[in-house]
């Protein structure tokens, strides 16, 4: 079998992103759009309404009144939230499953995708950057290759461990070694056969390795930084664990400190577990038992 | 019966049947401790080494960090009828990235907190295994005070 050919062939044959999710990256990605733009691109897509409509309304929220419409939700929670919940809801399908080759458990890789796109998000205010919600997005997407990969790197776990281990190297470079694609490179194959915008694209690419990048980008430096602190808070861990490289340049580029990578992963797990309440998934809060 | 202590949270029993585990240890620190005499077994796992990052958040949960994480496990364990001379205290977690440079060096303050907070107040660490780059799950039974690490899919006892 050609593990490489046959990469190749799964990615050519991925289902389609749905619809309103391709239309609000590219309108999210557009310094240039408005608030109406997002609103009419979500505005046709019952399902999705519907969708936002039910979690608006559930118990989490605490609503006085019933939330009945979409202009309505975007009023009482502000864009960027109803934003992230159409986009964390599309993704549920695809990352919730469990990623046996990682040793992800059903809902595993989206919950790190989550945390990672939250974190992102702060990452980039804290650049300054114009576009949280982009960056949001792009954390959500970093691992996509995952669900490819999973497969391969579940064959040919043993021998990419021991190249790990022996050589000290990050497991994403002994997925390339072994597999001839890592996840990174997988993952931006099918961003760009979905067509998503190039600066999504970019960061799946290098989001364990900014420094690689002749120009280098804020977007991806913001979710490469959001990746380590939520694999270093082990959100979401699999098998490959922290075998990944810390990217010191990355932090002197923006004058960042470890306090900052520390003040964004408390305030990334407490946004987590107030999403993981919205979608039911409560964390136990209770503390004693005698 | 399994009981979840999920990240920056604190469990506490005395319920024999009972095993506290807590899942994917990245630089985070699980303790466990455990009292044999009067069946008291605890658990912590904190994300941070200090509150002074975040005070509002170390109100909100202690667990979040070392220097509040650690004083509230032990009086929780105290109040439930544990007593320290008895305690046996073991402790995981505390990995790292694959850092030259040290500069995301959360693992390392995590640990270098809590040995100071330990030596403080006259606490020996019984078994321990932190530091490298492995994700780790940790249980203990409080029933028989067995406390085990899970990695890349293989178990240790320590």
């Amino acid at each position: 079998m050609n593990t490489a050919k046959d990469i190749i062939e799964c990615v050519g044959s991925i289902q389609p992103l749905p619809d309103t999710a391709l239309k609000l990256m590219n309108v999210m990605s557009d310094p240039k759009s408005k608030l109406e733009d997002i609103v009419g691109t979500i505005k046709y897509d019952q399902a999705v309404t519907s969708e936002v409509l039910k979690l608006c309304n559930s118990a989490f929220f605490g609503m006085s009144r019933e939330v009945t419409s979409l202009e309505d939700a975007l009023k009482c929670l502000g864009t960027a939230k109803v934003l992230q919940m159409v986009m964390s809801v599309h993704t549920n399908n695809m990352l919730g499953r469990e990623q046996h080759g990682y040793g992800l458990d059903p809902g595993v890789l989206w919950k790190h995708s989550v945390a990672v796109a939250l974190a992102s998000s702060q990452f980039a205010q804290k650049l300054r950057l114009a576009d949280t919600n982009l960056a949001f997005t792009a954390g959500l997407l970093h691992d996509i290759g995952k669900t490819i990969l999973n497969e391969h790197v579940a064959d040919e776990f043993v021998e990419i461990v021991r190249i790990v281990t022996d050589e000290r190297i990050a497991f994403v470079e002994a997925e390339r070694r072994v597999l001839g694609y890592s996840h990174e490179e997988v993952g931006a194959m099918m961003a760009e056969k979905w067509k998503l915008p190039e600066s999504i694209v970019r960061c799946i690419r290098y989001h364990h390795a900014p420094s690689d990048l002749e120009t280098h980008d804020p977007l991806v430096d913001a979710v490469y930084l959001a990746n380590c602190v939520c694999l270093l808070l082990g959100i979401g861990l699999g098998e490959d664990g922290l075998c990944s490289r810390a990217d010191a340049e990355v932090l002197e580029r923006h004058s960042l400190r470890e306090s900052d990578l520390e003040f964004i992963g408390a305030q990334t797990v407490v946004e987590l577990q107030r999403v993981q309440a919205m979608f039911g998934d409560t964390p136990n809060s209770e503390q004693v038992d005698s | 019966m399994d009981r979840v202590v999920d990240i920056a949270d604190i469990k506490v029993t005395k319920d024999p049947r009972s095993t506290l585990i807590t899942y994917s240890l990245g630089s985070c620190i699980g303790v466990a401790i455990w009292d044999p005499v009067n069946h008291v077994g605890g658990m912590l796992h904190y994300m941070l080494p200090e509150s002074s990052i975040s005070p509002d958040k170390a109100k909100a949960n202690p667990a979040m960090f070392a220097d509040t994480g650690i004083p509230t496990l032990f009086r929780s364990v105290y109040k439930i009828g544990a007593q320290k001379n008895n305690l046996v205290v073991k402790v995981a977690g505390g990995s790292h990235l694959l850092d030259d440079n040290g500069m995301f060096n959360i693992g390392k303050r995590n640990y270098v907190t809590l040995r100071k907070l330990f030596w403080k107040n006259k606490i020996m660490i019984d078994a321990e295994q932190v530091g490298g780059s492995i994700s780790r799950t940790i249980r203990l039974n409080v029933g028989t005070g067995r406390f085990t690490i899970h990695s890349r899919g293989q178990e240790t006892e320590l």
